[in-house]
């Protein structure tokens, strides 16, 4: 149960890490290669203090990892995957399906 | 990009027999129910605008969800429209919302599930611009080029 809790609540967490349209474009953009603050910051017309409030939100749940490089900051996407994140959204969807399935077929057997 | 869950089912029924099937307790213990030995399913509904179906279920006692339904449409034998907060086994709970519609399509019904909302406060604020395919599209970009 303990481990239910704990990976709900790191689930929830990266959900709301990906919920921000701005942070998923990030991620894209990072799956392109790394990329400094200031890198990321232009093409969204955000400040350096508002990129680094997205970045550190994704590097708490792993999804990006920073590195000091000279004087800037790197950014490259972290060890984290969004199987759980996909995986929890299909499980949900194949649940519903299911309860569809079975009242379907309580009704035909009543017939 | 679409904002809901949207399932589809059809049955080889009239739509007031499916309609009356769903909200009745054989039918609404068949929709929650599972093949499992010792699964639980209690359901008490009150079929009214306003009016609350209260399901219970889960594989044992101790490990049990909830849904609170809340009837905002009762359209017979056409259409429902759900108001429903999911209590689940780790204390959390989220709200959405599901229209059901019993259409006639033959002699049987094409019954549709759609739901609105999403688990979490903040996913339930993005759910509208399209949460689910968003995360799905995200991850296959990453994984193309990783």
């Amino acid at each position: 149960m303990h481990r239910t809790v704990q990976h709900n609540h790191t689930l929830d967490r990266t959900f709301f890490a990906l919920s921000d349209p701005t942070r998923r474009s990030i991620l894209e953009r990072l799956a392109a290669g790394p990329a400094t603050i200031g890198e990321l910051a232009e093409p969204f017309g955000l400040t350096l203090n508002g990129v680094t409030k997205h970045v550190g939100i994704l590097e708490t749940v792993d999804l990006v990892i920073t590195a000091k490089v000279g004087r800037a900051r790197e950014c490259r996407l972290g060890p984290a995957q969004l199987e759980d994140a996909t995986g929890w959204i299909e499980a949900y969807r194949r649940a519903w399906e299911h309860r569809l399935d079975r009242f379907g077929a309580y009704v035909e057997e009543r017939r | 990009m679409t904002d809901e869950l949207r399932l589809a089912r059809m049955i080889d029924a009239a739509p007031d027999v499916v309609f009356e099937a769903f909200t009745t307790d054989g039918g609404q213990r068949a929709f929650y129910g599972q093949d499992d030995p010792g699964w639980i399913v209690e359901s008490d509904c009150d079929l009214r605008i306003g009016g609350v179906w209260t399901v219970t279920f889960g594989p044992s006692r101790c490990r049990l969800y909830r849904h609170r339904h809340v009837f905002a449409v009762v359209d017979r034998p056409r259409r429902l429209v759900l108001a429903t907060t999911e209590f689940r086994a780790d204390g959390s709970s989220f709200e959405f919302t599901i229209e059901l519609t019993f259409e006639e399509q033959g002699s049987g019904t094409l019954m549709t599930m759609t739901q609105s909302g999403f688990p979490t406060a903040e996913l339930r604020d993005e759910h509208g611009r399209g949460m689910p395919n968003a995360v799905a599209r995200l991850e296959r970009a990453i994984h193309a080029r990783r």
